[in-house]
């Protein structure tokens, strides 16, 4: 009978548009909580913890206009970040940066981390194209400790620091990548 | 060939009972006689494969579109349900025998994890269409494979002289954990 | 049935997974640690309470020839909640459940409690119904996590209760160590309620 029939799917389709509701309500109120956990999962904790101890995640710095500034004067840097910890809490800027002057096999990419009272926190290597065992060591924590706390104030001289034996390109250009990155934050983070 | 090194991994080293526990409960209830086991993995590879390919379709045209995808649970499970229903209508007028023999564990297909499981991990895993494809035939082929196997072993197993503690699933979940040993064996299998 | 007797038949006389032996997809593949057991036992408590009460609150105005898909809806609907829940709150357990979340909707045992208590009793009863076979659910999860974490880890909730020198026996925690334990424990409930009969 066609009144059953319209009975019974409408019994279905107000249990459906209820649910699909409650659902859209609940999945709205929830979506900023999973974004942030999702986005928390993909980065590497071996990579946070090198940059900034006690980091849970690198936030994109708020002020995009400053950004884009400084994206168009210097055009080996890449983004600055803000580092939390798991309460939310800043504990200091990271400096996502090319090097300027290439390595062995082409540029460094790294991560340079900025205390708030303008130190080194930590470094990491986040992409390069050295030699395997040779150059490569650059990421190792062996060289890249030596500038844990280094300040910020101006640049790294070659004589202040020790390079890799036998890997004298891919050094400098490390060097190059933390001295733009502090080259950045001393002139428009500080 | 990946497509091929897929199926194999879908069929054998991941199998879908052995190995991803899915569509245990069907497993352990209908597995006594060969027959009845081949009718229900060939049904179950049937639904599972149509399912996948509608899951599949609404997920990506609708569901993702509209940014629906909280969604997924209930319009999946409502495919499913949908699907299970018109398989019941059209084995009930063509292959009679074996409608009676599946008895309720038909209307049970989709309660069965492997189905929904399937369709879930084509999304998880971003297959393409062809990949969850290949994917859906090989887990389903997987659970025919065992649940055929099981049966074999359970004719047996029912003529075994056992405490009257173990008889019935007891015994039979043991029988399948060592089974599953074997099947263990080809997780050390890389194509 | 008074309220109790309902509570304690979920618990232990129906036992979902030790008696009636259903809903075991999950049983065998979450309960690798006891952390896990108990998240997925307490989701299947919240779905299967929540489902109840919605069902039970409908049920006269559900009719008959509908009634499995409404269930079907009701149940999706709350799996999915818990699903968000977890997904914002718990984001570790949810990753350790995986899609064994979703897969709570297919738990058999919520639609048989939806088909053969919750839509035909009172709302009151249908939430005792709900909190008892969920518990007893709990309960079995609880029992086989927590054998499996010993014997295959070592751990109890990441506790090392079991001394450095013991070598964790590592099919406990596979597959196969699923099925045995499982049926083994099926096996032991078997004895000692035949033994109560006799």
């Amino acid at each position: 009978m066609k009144n059953n029939f319209v009975k019974l799917a409408g019994v279905l389709l107000i249990i459906g548009a209820v649910s699909a509701g409650v659902l859209a309500w609940l999945n709205d109120v929830t979506s900023d909580r999973i974004a942030q956990n999702e986005a928390m999962a993909s980065m590497d904790p071996a990579i946070l913890e090198a940059v900034m101890p006690g980091s849970v995640m690198f936030n994109d710095y708020e002020d995009t206009a400053l950004v884009d500034t400084i994206k168009a004067d210097n055009n080996k840097f890449i983004n600055l970040l803000t580092a939390v910890d798991e309460s939310g809490n800043e504990l200091g800027k990271v400096i996502r940066t090319w090097s300027t002057v290439k390595g062995f096999n082409g540029d460094l990419e790294l991560y340079v981390g900025f205390t708030p009272d303008g130190q080194i926190s930590g470094t990491s290597v986040i992409s390069h194209a050295e030699t395997e065992g040779v150059g490569s060591k650059v990421t190792l924590l062996a060289f890249t400790e030596q500038f844990i706390g280094k300040d910020a104030s101006g640049e790294i001289s070659e004589g202040d620091y020790d390079a890799v034996s036998g890997a004298t390109y891919s050094s400098k250009s490390f060097l190059s990548a933390v001295n733009n990155a502090i080259n950045v934050y001393a002139e428009y983070v500080k | 060939m990946e497509l091929v090194s897929l199926f194999i991994t879908s069929f054998i080293v991941n199998n879908i009972i052995f190995m991803q526990f899915l569509g245990t409960c069907p497993f352990l209830g209908v597995s006594k006689k060969i027959d009845t086991a081949a009718g229900m993995g060939i049904a179950v590879i049937f639904v599972i494969t149509l399912a996948s390919v509608i899951t599949y379709i609404i997920h990506y045209a609708i569901l993702v579109n509209l940014e629906l995808e909280y969604l997924q649970t209930i319009v999946f499970i409502l495919i499913i349900a949908a699907l299970v229903q018109f398989v019941e209508m059209f084995l009930k007028k063509s292959a009679p025998g074996l409608y009676q023999a599946l008895g309720i564990f038909l209307p049970l297909i989709t309660t069965n994890c492997a189905v929904l499981g399937v369709a879930i991990n084509n999304i998880i895993y971003e297959y393409n269409f062809v990949e969850s494809l290949v994917y859906s035939v090989g887990i389903s082929a997987g659970f025919l494979l065992a649940i055929v196997l099981f049966a074999g072993v359970r004719d047996k197993v029912d003529y075994a002289d056992l405490p009257e503690s173990l008889k019935g699933s007891a015994i039979s979940l043991i029988t399948a954990g060592l089974m599953s040993v074997a099947f263990l064996g080809f997780s050390g299998l890389q194509l | 049935m008074n309220k109790l007797e309902i509570f304690k038949n979920g618990v232990t006389t129906e036992n979902p997974i030790l008696v009636q032996q259903v809903g075991m997809c999950a049983t065998l593949a979450i309960t690798t640690s006891l952390i896990n057991g108990i998240g997925m036992g307490v989701a299947v408590i919240a779905v299967l309470t929540g489902s109840n009460i919605v069902i039970s609150l409908l049920r006269k105005f559900i009719p008959d020839e509908v009634r499995i898909p409404s269930f079907i809806i009701v149940i999706a609907a709350f799996t999915t909640i818990i699903d968000l829940l977890m997904h914002a709150y718990t984001f570790e357990l949810y990753k350790a459940l995986g899609v064994f979340i979703p897969l709570i909707v297919v738990n058999c045992i919520i639609l048989a409690r939806a088909e053969a208590f919750a839509s035909k009793n009172s709302l009151s009863d249908s939430i005792i119904d709900g909190l008892g076979m969920g518990l007893g659910y709990l309960v079995a999860m609880i029992l086989l996590s927590s054998v499996r974490e010993i014997l295959g880890n070592g751990t109890i909730l990441g506790f090392r209760i079991l001394p450095e020198a013991y070598e964790p026996m590592m099919m406990a925690i596979q597959p196969p160590g699923a099925f045995i334990l499982l049926g083994l424990l099926i096996g032991i409930v078997n004895y000692l309620s035949r033994r109560k009969k006799a």
